[in-house]
């Protein structure tokens, strides 16, 4: 399935029909009646038909249903709010974050820890950055509110662990060096709609 | 005569062998077709198509621990599986299950024993099969258990009177009981067989074996929607196992008599020599009963025996009489 | 060989049918029942009787399932059951005069040498096992066969009117309407 099939699902527009089932019968002679009609027009081998028909289809027309779960995965759209992913600039491969800590205030499940310093050059730096996904209910607050859209949503929605507190570091959930050609943008939860642009309003200078 | 002995035993312990080994295939084959049905794949990770899958099942229930529950009656509740699976095996013993062949000089018939009443015993063997799951249902403490031995007894009191009356019409027709008799009666080709005069037998056989052997359309006793799991909610491991076994045996012993006294037998047929085409001939039914399984739903206990008393026994009986009619015109 | 086979059987059915009879399971007594059912026909197997043996198997597993079904709703079939014996002299009287004069009838013209227990496929040996029972059947036993068939029709007929009587409605139907007078004994 596809992404499109998947995000084209209709959801609340079915339209339902009602099917002319008929009656049941009542009388002895009705209830004869039906099981003749049924008898001569066969319809217990319509019901083998349909089944063959879509072992054939399975077999040859590769229409299998199944998806091998854990070798396949179905795409998973991307307002899914799964484990965190932090994004890097894609100018400079510089860590977008710049330790505001709104993400550590806004938490309801206070599972976001940072600590920041001044490194050298008196800029910000996130020394210390853990999310305990043991306590995380991923309401996705923290993607939100960044205001950098540093901190993200991901789609890895394995989130089994065997312990727990499960407490995921700022570098393993950073976007790789080598892999930062393929970060993508996030479209999901808390980032700018496609149509932000128009949606911007002058300040009114009223008061 | 020690001959005859050693020849029979062999015999029994080929038929014992091989046909286990079926049953155990026939599960596996029975979740693939079902699976495809379904647009489903089936058993796919244990060995190429998933086809070790029965030894890995095979393992898990030799490996389970055999515990019987404590408010059983702990003689029944060990017995009646094995009066499934022995009974399963003893009913094959009646059946030919290929043409004669010649190996190493000898001929070999592939029937333990050529009794003349063949056909009938076979019946009685399935039948008295039955108490297995009613005998496995009493010695449980367990609702679900009661209510299985209970539809056990109610199904077995329908469709036997079913099997037999289909039966007759044929058996006047080739006049003998012996399994043998009805191939030899069929060897003309296909325009011999018997389903061509006696289509309403044939429909009313393959009913009531469908029945007998538990299949969808009247499997009351286990239907795991209802009652759980029926007669076998207690049972684990190889006990289990043994009923499941017999099912299968009993699903093929079905596929042989059905295909034995309808359908022409071993008998050649066009290029097909005698063996494979009983061989494509029951597993033509086998396919049948898990093809009805993935078609149909089931039906309840009242309409089982609405329909065996009320609908097919009337038919099976005017089928006798118009047949004994012809016969003595 | 045969004589060894036939004093196996023997004993194994002896031993089953004391169990039915002195077992206070029921369970235990009506398997013991069909177990013993099923070894007499073994029995006519041993005399080459595989008709008898093969009807005798089909008749009585499905006379002793109907036994199972009676049991089931009676009793508790993982209790043992307790007997009221009102007299127990009673009991042994009757059922010991009844297994005596069973005896007597069974053995007594064995016994008076007046009519002889002649074979009776007498003159039918070039017929096979089957056909010589049809033969004996529908000429020297024709009345018997036939009166039995007819009171097999009477018992069946017998049977439908007395369950048939409230067959148009349906169990759920029968008791969901209280009728007065039922009531009026319930209160009571």
């Amino acid at each position: 399935m596809s992404l499109d099939n998947l995000k084209n699902r209709n959801v609340g527009v079915q339209n339902y029909k009602m099917l002319d089932l008929g009656h049941t019968p009542e009388t002895g002679w009705g209830k004869f009646k039906q099981v003749l009609k049924r008898s001569v027009k066969l319809e217990l081998f319509v019901g083998l038909k349909v089944t063959m028909r879509e072992m054939f289809k399975a077999l040859f027309m590769g229409e299998m249903h199944t998806v091998k779960y854990p070798f396949e995965k179905l795409p998973i759209s991307p307002r899914y709010r799964a484990i965190h992913e932090m994004k890097r600039l894609l100018e400079s491969g510089h860590y977008r974050c710049i330790g505001c800590g709104l993400c550590e205030k806004i938490c309801i499940s206070n599972c976001i820890k940072m600590d920041t310093r001044y490194d050298e050059n008196q800029r910000k730096e996130v020394s210390d950055y853990t999310i305990n996904f043991g306590r995380c209910i991923f309401c996705g607050y923290c993607a939100e509110v960044c205001p950098e859209l540093a901190i993200v949503h991901g789609g890895r929605y394995e989130t089994a662990s065997e312990q727990r507190a499960s407490y995921s570091n700022f570098e393993d959930m950073l976007t790789p060096m080598d892999q930062l050609v393929n970060q993508k943008e996030y479209p999901g939860f808390g980032a700018p709609t496609p149509v932000a642009d128009k949606n911007i309003k002058k300040t009114p200078l009223a008061y | 005569m020690d001959g005859y002995i050693i020849a029979t035993v062999i015999k029994a312990i080929l038929i014992l062998a091989v046909i286990s080994a079926l049953a155990g295939f026939g599960t596996y084959i029975e979740r693939k077709i079902l699976a495809f049905m379904q647009r489903r794949l089936g058993p796919m990770h244990v060995g190429p198509f998933g086809v070790l899958q029965i030894a890995a099942d095979g393992i898990k229930l030799f490996t389970k621990e055999d515990f019987i529950p404590s408010g059983a009656n702990k003689i029944i509740f060990m017995v009646a599986p094995i009066i499934t699976a022995a009974t399963a095996f003893i009913a094959l013993a009646a059946v030919p299950l290929l043409p004669e062949f010649t190996l190493f000089g000898v001929t070999v018939r592939p029937i333990v024993s050529d009794m003349n009443i063949g056909i009938l015993f076979v019946i009685a063997m399935m039948g008295v099969g039955l108490y297995g799951p009613l005998l496995a249902g009493m010695a449980q403490e367990n609702k679900w258990g009661i209510i299985g031995s209970a539809r056990t007894a109610i199904q077995f009191l329908s469709y036997e009177v079913v099997t037999g009356l289909s039966l007759l019409a044929p058996i006047m027709m080739v006049g003998s009981l012996s399994l043998i008799d009805f191939n030899t009666y069929q060897a003309g080709g296909i325009a011999h067989w018997i389903v061509w005069t006696q289509p309403v037998a044939f429909v009313l056989f393959l009913i009531s074996g469908f029945a007998e052997t538990n299949r969808t359309p009247f499997d009351l006793l286990e239907n795991e929607a209802e009652v759980i799991s029926g007669y076998a909610t207690e049972y684990s491991g190889m006990r289990w196992g043994m009923f499941f076994i017999g099912e299968y045996a009993n699903m093929i012993t079905i596929g042989f008599l059905a295909s034995l006294v309808f359908l022409g037998g071993f008998n050649p047929l066009w290029i097909i020599p005698g063996g494979l085409a009983i061989i494509l001939k029951v597993a033509f039914f086998f396919f049948l009963m898990l093809w009805v399984r993935a078609a149909w739903p089931h039906i309840r206990p009242d309409q089982l025996m609405w329909l065996c008393w009320k609908v097919l026994m009337p038919l099976a009986v005017i089928n006798i009489l118009i047949t004994g009619l012809v016969m003595m015109a | 060989m045969e004589a060894i086979a036939f004093y196996i059987f023997a004993i194994l059915i002896t031993g089953l049918f004391l169990v039915t009879v002195f077992s206070r399971n029921i369970l235990y007594s009506m398997s013991s029942l069909a177990a013993g059912m099923v070894l007499i026909s073994g029995l006519f197997f041993i005399i080459r009787a595989d008709f008898l043996g093969a009807v005798q198997l089909v008749v009585y597993s499905g006379a002793i399932m109907a036994l199972y079904a009676f049991g089931m709703m009676f009793f508790d079939a993982t209790r043992d059951v307790k007997e009221k014996n009102t007299s127990k002299y009673l009991v042994f009287l009757l059922s010991g005069f009844s297994a005596v004069a069973l005896v007597v009838i069974f053995s007594a013209p064995a016994i008076g040498k007046h009519i002889e227990v002649e074979p009776i496929a007498k003159g039918l040996g070039h017929l096979d096992n089957v056909h010589a029972i049809g033969a004996v059947l529908f000429t020297k036993y024709l009345i018997p066969f036939e009166v039995a068939a007819v009171m097999l029709l009477v018992a069946m007929i017998a049977g439908i009117v007395l369950a048939s009587k409230r067959m148009d409605e349906s169990l759920s139907e029968v008791y969901v309407g209280t009728d007065p007078e039922t009531e009026k004994k319930e209160q009571k």
